[in-house]
């Protein structure tokens, strides 16, 4: 299709946006704008402006009145990305009574003048991306949103802290909840913890409340020993697959008297609740407050699963609750929404081979030394060597194992500093010892927490700067004989040094769930590259994923502490509170259709599908794609070898024109590139 | 302006090249390779991990603060990369991924060439190490120990305390008094070297 025949059909405004100086510094506006005015009046540009910020609300005024008073049918707008503000002009032309797919957003900023240094030819890039943007406008079609009702249950996956807060919050508002766990009780590491910083509340006093706030709600639907194997559908309509595993207990009957795990005559070492420096049975709750407060039986290591004899527990169980016969139970829920709180796992410390975990016995992790100063932990509550009965006289807490590193994970791990200093103090508090602290910088950012860094100071720990080079058992002096001896450069003194101690502390860092890339695969959603899913944006939208519907929360997005991941808890459920309420949702227009005609049901497309929203009409030996599923996000259009697919807002006609306007081919007719070319 | 403005920040530029750095820019630059030498936090693992730490007059983490700051003498007199022994405990282990050894290499060419070191010991025991592989293509300990400890006057006082344990070392580990055969291929080697000297000078 040729300029000459739109020519006088469309009436397109140009606004090029100065964005203070983050596009006028290097890109000279006003003649971008003069230039559109003055070469692109064939093209339909009849009116071209230059504002400091376009998206302020006086720019946003002054593209509605020209459309009002200049009749304009299309508006493009050099400014930034269509990330930040598509949005918002496409509302200042929905404002004006212009249909708001008719305005077309091109990005001079983070396109242009964010990557370039040099003014003119900047300049001329700018020309080129507006003549791009004007090109491609004409051929924009008027389109309506798509609306889908919104289904008012919510799915919550990972029953830690920031999954129990968005829970309470949604279902205190009178909506139901699926919480999923995949362990056999809700609390998920702060329940592990003995302390909380800066405050030292006893983690579990907090903890424990709310755990059983969700086992009572009447809107709360839990799932314990669960996990979620499938998600179906799109936002406002998921049908989530979830595999119940066998408790081998009836919760029906079950009283939680704990007769079962007394009787069983099968220790097991727990390396998940007690970080393996403690024993359940075979048949166990983690902890005594667990939620709920069936047991179940651990089939991998129960007696009677593995010889066929025992069945201690089903002879003392008081009320016949145990059930050898039960199965994996599938279950499918429908939701409107989800949230992904999924949590941590902790650095593998034997992978730094110079700290010696796993080989020197008394180095410890951080979990275990949670659980060591647990009242309620294997040592109940008494901080020992490994020979559990000796306390150390002297301790050594290594920040930053796994953080920071290069060889292992680059980011801060960022509650390692605080938990370090609380460390500090419990072992100060039990033992008396002397207690080193080896940083590489202090992190004491947020509320109280470096008044907590003063106070532990005051406490008489001792600081050391310097990252820990190894930790040896291989004494040079008597005094060294029978210790763990921490090397490190002292580096404000700028001299090495040996200190002999009893008990080393690892702070192994937080990382990625193990699983987490394949859980963003089921879900959807992306992940970094260390493994932490990606939020919508990262400062303006931090709870939201680019999948609509699935938002996140906690540690599952990064490194966080308590009072972070119970606001992202919150914050996600508020976000979606907001849209159960509308009942329905406005989904973007931009999808994939396909040309039954030309399709040749070779399938391609079903796979490469990231929304699986294209089905395959057996009887017709056709693809058709599900509107409510797609993203819009052009993938098959690209693969369909017959071009057989279509994308709403991006169709041959509206790139190739782009690309011509681009090269600024449109304003040259005779060299204007043939369509299909 | 209301709150629909919202202004991020442009990507930074990449490294500053200020002129305080002129002297961290210039042993980065004839480090083979990319050292990472700029990204240094300052941490202390590469001085922790040092065997020869404690004989160092500054650690290498020091020595790179002072790069930073543009003290050229003091680090061109310094006897830190004299002391390292080529173990790469550091290199390993640093968590920026700078390969201190290398620098290592690096600042002491560049303190032979500038002559600003007075005490000559350690680059003269470099010197008496290298003539031998140019001469046997292979080390000579008792030759080094001895020539490097009789030219030092310094160094010599301590030879009779030095007897014990030489003569354990000929008698008890085997090393031999002699000097060593020459390995095969000599002329080889000899123009290897020639050209890696060619090299080094272009």
């Amino acid at each position: 299709m040729s300029a000459q025949e739109n020519k006088p059909k469309e009436r397109v405004g140009v606004y090029v946006c100065h964005c203070g100086t983050n596009i006028a510094g290097v890109v000279n506006v006003g003649e971008v704008s003069k230039w559109a005015s003055d070469n692109m009046k064939d093209e339909g540009v009849v009116i071209s402006r230059d504002y400091k910020f376009m998206c302020s609300s006086l720019g946003q005024e002054l593209i509605q009145k020209d459309i009002k008073e200049q009749k304009l049918t299309r508006v493009v707008v050099g400014a930034c990305s269509p990330h930040l503000h598509e949005r918002t002009f496409r509302n200042a032309c929905k404002g004006a009574g212009l249909n708001p797919y008719l305005c077309e957003l091109v990005s001079i900023r983070e396109q242009d003048s964010w990557v370039h240094t040099d003014k003119i030819a900047a300049t001329e890039k700018a020309k080129a991306i507006i003549s791009g943007g004007v090109a491609r406008v004409i051929h924009h079609e008027a389109l309506e949103p798509l609306h889908v009702p919104i289904h008012p249950a919510t799915l919550i996956v990972g029953g830690g802290i920031a999954g129990i807060q968005a829970a309470l919050e949604i279902a205190d508002a009178g909506f139901p909840v699926y919480l999923v766990e995949r362990e056999p009780s809700i609390g998920g590491h702060m329940a592990q913890f003995d302390k909380t910083f800066p405050t030292l509340d006893c983690s579990a006093c907090i903890l424990t409340p709310k755990m059983v706030d969700v086992g009572n709600h009447k809107n709360i639907t839990m799932l314990t020993y669960s996990e979620v194997q499938k998600v179906d559908g799109y936002v406002g309509n998921f049908a989530v697959t979830i595999k119940k595993r066998a408790r081998y207990v009836k919760t029906e009957d079950c009283t939680g008297c704990g007769i079962c795990w007394e009787k069983c005559p099968k220790k097991v070492i727990d390396d998940k609740f007690e970080a393996g420096i403690g024993y359940r049975k075979a048949v166990y709750t983690p902890f005594p407050q667990a939620v709920p407060k069936y047991p179940v039986i651990d089939d991998i290591n129960c007696t009677y699963f593995v010889k066929g004899t025992c069945k201690a527990c089903e002879k003392f169980c008081p009320t016949n609750a145990i059930d050898f016969t039960q199965k994996d139970e599938i279950m499918t829920v429908e939701v409107g929404n989800i949230i992904l709180a999924t949590g941590w796992d902790l650095f593998d410390a034997r992978r730094v081979p110079n700290y010696g975990y796993g080989r020197l016995a008394n180095v410890f992790t951080n979990m275990e030394f949670e659980r060591m100063s647990n009242s309620a932990g294997p040592t109940g509550g008494n901080i020992v060597l490994r020979d559990g009965k000796t306390p150390p006289k002297s301790v050594g807490i290594v920040h930053c194992v796994g953080s920071r590193d290069k060889n292992y994970n680059n980011y801060c791990s960022a509650i390692c500093c605080m938990q370090s200093l609380k460390f500090a103090h419990l072992v100060h508090e039990k033992t008396g010892a002397t207690v080193y602290n080896f940083y590489i910088d202090i992190r004491t950012p947020a509320k109280g927490y470096d008044e907590f860094y003063q106070r532990i100071i005051e406490e008489g720990t001792l600081f050391v700067r310097g990252k820990v080079a190894e930790v040896t058992d291989a004494a040079r002096n008597p005094g060294e004989e029978g210790k763990l001896i921490i090397q490190v450069e002292d580096t404000l003194v700028g001299k090495q040094r040996r200190i002999p101690v009893d008990m080393v502390i690892l702070s192994a860092g937080l990382e990625p769930r193990s699983d987490s890339k394949a859980l963003a695969k089921t879900f959807g959603i992306s992940c970094s590259a260390d493994g932490w899913f990606i939020e919508r944006h990262p400062k303006l939208d931090p709870v939201a994923t680019m999948t609509e519907g699935v938002y996140i929360a906690g540690c599952v997005q990064g490194p966080k502490d308590i009072p972070a991941s119970v606001a992202q808890g919150a914050a996600a459920a508020a976000r979606i509170l907001g849209k159960i309420q509308q009942k329905e949702i406005a989904l973007e227009p931009v999808r994939a259709t396909i040309h039954e005609e030309q399709c040749s049901g070779c399938r391609i497309c079903n796979t490469m599908c990231p929304f699986n929203a294209i089905l395959f009409h057996e009887d017709k030996m056709v693809s058709e794609v599900n509107p409510a599923l797609c993203q819009g996000c052009g993938t098959c259009v690209a693969a369909c070898p017959a071009g057989a697919i279509t994308g709403t807002g991006f169709s041959n006609e509206q790139i190739l024109s782009q690309i011509d306007g681009l090269l600024l081919l449109t304003l040259d007719k005779k060299e204007t590139v043939p369509s299909g070319s | 302006m209301n709150e629909n403005v919202i202004v991020s920040d442009p990507p930074s530029a990449g490294p500053l090249m200020h002129e305080d750095l002129e002297l961290l820019h210039e042993v980065a630059l004839l480090t083979p390779g990319d050292s990472h030498l700029e990204m240094c936090i300052q941490c202390g693992t590469c001085g922790g991990s040092c065997p020869s730490g404690s004989a160092m007059d500054h650690t290498p983490r020091a020595i790179f603060a002072m790069l930073r700051a543009g003290m050229r003498e003091e680090v061109m007199k310094s006897n830190t990369p004299w002391m390292c022994v080529s173990c790469y405990y550091c290199t390993v282990r640093c968590p920026q991924d700078i390969h201190i050894t290398d620098v290592m290499y690096t600042l002491k060419n560049m303190a032979l060439k500038s002559k600003m070191f007075q005490d000559t010991t350690a680059s003269d025991f470099s010197k008496t190490f290298i003539s031998y592989v140019e001469n046997y293509g292979r080390s000579f300990e008792i030759g080094l120990a001895g020539i490097h400890n009789v030219t030092h006057l310094r160094l010599a006082v301590r030879l009779p305390n030095m007897v014990p344990m030489a003569l354990g070392m000929l008698t008890k580990k085997g090393m031999s008094p002699l000097p060593p055969k020459r390995i095969k291929g000599m002329n080889d080697l000899k123009k290897i070297l020639k050209r890696a000297k060619e090299l080094e000078a272009a």
